[in-house]
């Protein structure tokens, strides 16, 4: 069984602490991914469970072993890494039988196992080619096929499509979610992109500046999370955070900062004052009757729908609208949002508000 | 073609027309290459002519009827055969061991974690300062004490430790600049630091390790003042000393002392010729970045 936990993990450079007290437990057959903003330390965390980084604090277990003190190849681990790493002087399939090479595995079931894993990664036709005759998209297969020869116990991939051309990206996501359904094996994922995240995680580990956010599956992040940071990292565009203050009574109403008023269909539990209104860009439509006034500044048609940013006062709104609604810079538009999908947050703290629906439905102005 | 016509073409295709600096480049180039051939042509010429000839004809004109006993002569009078032995001896043995000495001291440095590495660096790298000229009379000095005057093995060790500071030096820079998941992925696939250093370093540093090989033959094989201080015994002589001692006593019999230069420096220019494709096809393939 390959589980993966993390007890307190830290990491210093000199003085510097970059992570900060990490604890996580992966399941066998999980796939995990570490998602966070640059330089938060996702790339340190996958080296020190791969075992390239020296661990400052806390420890690293693979399978019920410590293995804080063992080297790279003593953890059974495969990564895949950003650039590839592909030996240049070697052709494919030599590249894909190095690990077993070196482990004096027999000639014959070295050349099998690079059979099956060239197959299963349709690289079949490929396998005399040096690394520098291949595409991007290819040396990303040789890349993952020199991690499944060896039958590791977790696959370590730092960032492992950033590299690749949109469409391509698309296409190996969904070839490595197969993957990893067919092989079953743990997977500790790292990239920056959420969609990557959202799409491809069993569950989501949030990082930021060497700290946990939240953890949990993807779906779950975006409809409760934890703070104001996961809030607005997960979700495409972001959401958009709007501040103001409650009007106190029993109907919930809000002020913006800039003196609008909203009509809201729920509202933080307890006695708040300030907070922030969290707004995803997709729970936002046009209504003319009950709309607020807002600025339209840039239209941007995908095809199926269009992104719209507009300014409520002096607040900037995405909003992601359904088909084509035919408005144009400049122009003001009533804007409305669905009122029960709303997030409420704690100014200072950022984290979020559990809220209490009200009894009426819809909003807009009041 | 008319004017027009000529201006048209340009416009067409502006690569084709002559940069004015390129033409002075190439021009210059042409100046230096024949400055630099001019010796060689001279000396091989008057190789393979007989004295007389030398003498009647110009120096850049080609031999009429070669002489080759003037090779043979000069192999026999200067004791060529027992120089030209322990030149072969002690490059054959300095030249691969020290550029073994300096690949693995560099890969230690550049990727292994060592407490005093970035010590042991600059403590390598002073040694590429001292220009070994001042070395002399020490190094004679100690090489004696140590007994080891007039054995190869008297001389090998100096050159070691003068050749390999600058060897490290260009190595070192060549394994930094290789990506380091190049040697994580290959220690995560099993590999011991000594196989990543074997398997990939090697292979894919061929280029540079080609050069120097060039570079430390030339220098080993053509090693004058060192080899004049520490090889006292004409029998264990160098070329270049066995060259010098004929030239002393044979300066005009131009045609055999031609020869003896040219047995001399031939086989630096076939160790050039064999190894020159490696760095040449290695520079352009883009080994490192595949
Ligand atoms: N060798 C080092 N010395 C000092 N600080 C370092 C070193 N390596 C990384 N860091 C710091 O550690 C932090 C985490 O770096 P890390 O590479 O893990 O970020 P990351 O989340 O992978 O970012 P990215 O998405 O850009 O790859 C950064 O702030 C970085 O500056
Ligand atoms: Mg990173």
């Amino acid at each position: 069984m390959a589980t993966v936990q993390v007890r307190d993990l830290k990491k210093s450079y000199g003085a510097a602490e970059v992570i900060h007290g990490v604890s996580m437990d992966i399941s066998h057959g999980e796939f995990v991914i570490l998602v966070g903003p640059s330089g938060c330390g996702k790339s340190t965390l996958l080296r020190m469970i791969a075992g390239l980084e020296d661990i400052s604090g806390g420890t690293v277990s693979i399978g019920d072993r410590v293995v804080n003190a063992l080297s790279p190849k003593e953890r059974n681990i495969a990564m895949v890494f950003q650039n590839y790493a592909l030996y240049p002087q070697m052709t494919v399939a030599q590249n894909l039988g190095f690990s077993l090479e070196i482990s004096s595995v027999p000639k014959a079931t070295i050349r099998q196992k690079v059979a099956d894993a060239a197959e299963i990664l349709g690289l079949t036709s490929l396998l005399d080619r040096k690394p520098s005759q291949l595409s991007g998209g290819q040396r990303q297969r040789v890349a993952m096929g020199r991690a499944i020869v060896r039958d590791p116990d977790v696959f370590l991939f730092d960032e492992p499509l950033s590299n690749l051309d949109a469409k391509l990206r698309v296409r190996m996501r969904a070839e490595i979610k197969a993957l990893h359904q067919r092989l079953g094996t743990t997977v500790v994922y790292v990239t920056h992109d959420q969609v990557e995240a959202m799409t491809m995680a069993d569950r989501i580990v949030v990082l930021r500046a060497g700290s946990i956010e939240q953890v949990g599956a993807p779906l779950d992040l975006y409809d409760e999370p934890a703070n104001m940071f996961v809030a607005g990292f997960l979700g495409s565009p972001s959401m958009n955070f709007l501040k103001g203050e409650l009007v106190p009574g029993s109907a919930a109403r809000m002020q913006l900062e800039s003196g609008e008023t909203l009509a809201l269909a729920a509202r933080p539990e307890g006695v708040v004052s300030d907070v922030v209104l969290g707004l995803r860009p997709q729970d936002m439509a046009i209504d003319p009757e009950r709309g607020t006034p807002a600025k339209v500044m840039v239209v941007e048609p995908t095809g199926s729908d269009t992104h719209v940013l507009a300014m409520i006062g002096d607040t900037e709104i995405a909003c992601v609208l359904d088909g084509r609604p035919g408005i144009a810079a400049g122009e003001m538009v009533p804007l409305s949002f669905a009122s029960d999908k709303v997030h409420f947050f704690d100014p200072k703290t950022e984290a979020r508000l559990t809220t209490t629906g009200l009894s009426r439905a819809g909003a807009g102005p009041a | 073609m008319s004017a027009t016509t000529t201006f048209e073409e340009d416009n067409i295709t502006p690569a084709r027309r002559r940069d004015p600096l390129l033409v002075v480049l190439w021009v210059a180039l042409v100046t230096v290459a024949a400055i630099w051939v001019a010796p060689f042509v001279f000396i091989t010429f008057t190789a393979m002519k007989s004295n007389s000839d030398v003498m009647t004809t110009s120096a850049f004109s080609p031999p009429t009827d070669i002489a080759w006993e003037n090779f043979s002569g000069a192999w026999k009078k200067g004791n060529f055969s027992n120089t030209f032995l322990n030149s072969v001896i002690i490059t054959a043995v300095k030249v691969p061991l020290g550029l073994l000495i300096s690949a693995m001291a560099a890969y230690a440095l550049a990727r292994i974690r060592l407490r005093w590495g970035r010590f042991l660096l600059v403590f390598v790298l002073f040694g590429a300062m001292i220009p070994f000229q001042v070395m002399l009379a020490p190094l004679f000095t100690l090489v004696n004490s140590l007994g080891l005057i007039d054995t190869y093995i008297g001389v090998i060790l100096p050159y070691l430790a003068f050749g390999v500071p600058y060897q490290v030096f260009i190595l070192h820079g060549f394994f930094r600049a290789v990506p380091k998941e190049l040697s994580e992925a290959a220690l995560i696939d099993g590999a011991s630091h000594f196989t990543v250093f074997r398997r990939i370093f090697l292979p894919i540093s061929l280029p540079v390790l080609a050069a120097l090989l060039i570079l430390d033959f030339v220098a080993t094989w053509n090693e004058f003042a060192m080899a004049l201080v520490l090889l006292q015994n004409k029998n264990m002589w160098t070329l270049p000393l066995g060259l010098m001692s004929f030239q002393g006593q044979f300066s005009n019999s131009y045609g055999q002392l031609n020869a003896a230069i040219v047995m001399t420096v031939l086989p630096a220019v076939i160790v050039y010729l064999i190894f020159q494709r490696y760095f040449v096809s290695g520079l352009t393939s883009g080994a490192v970045k595949g």
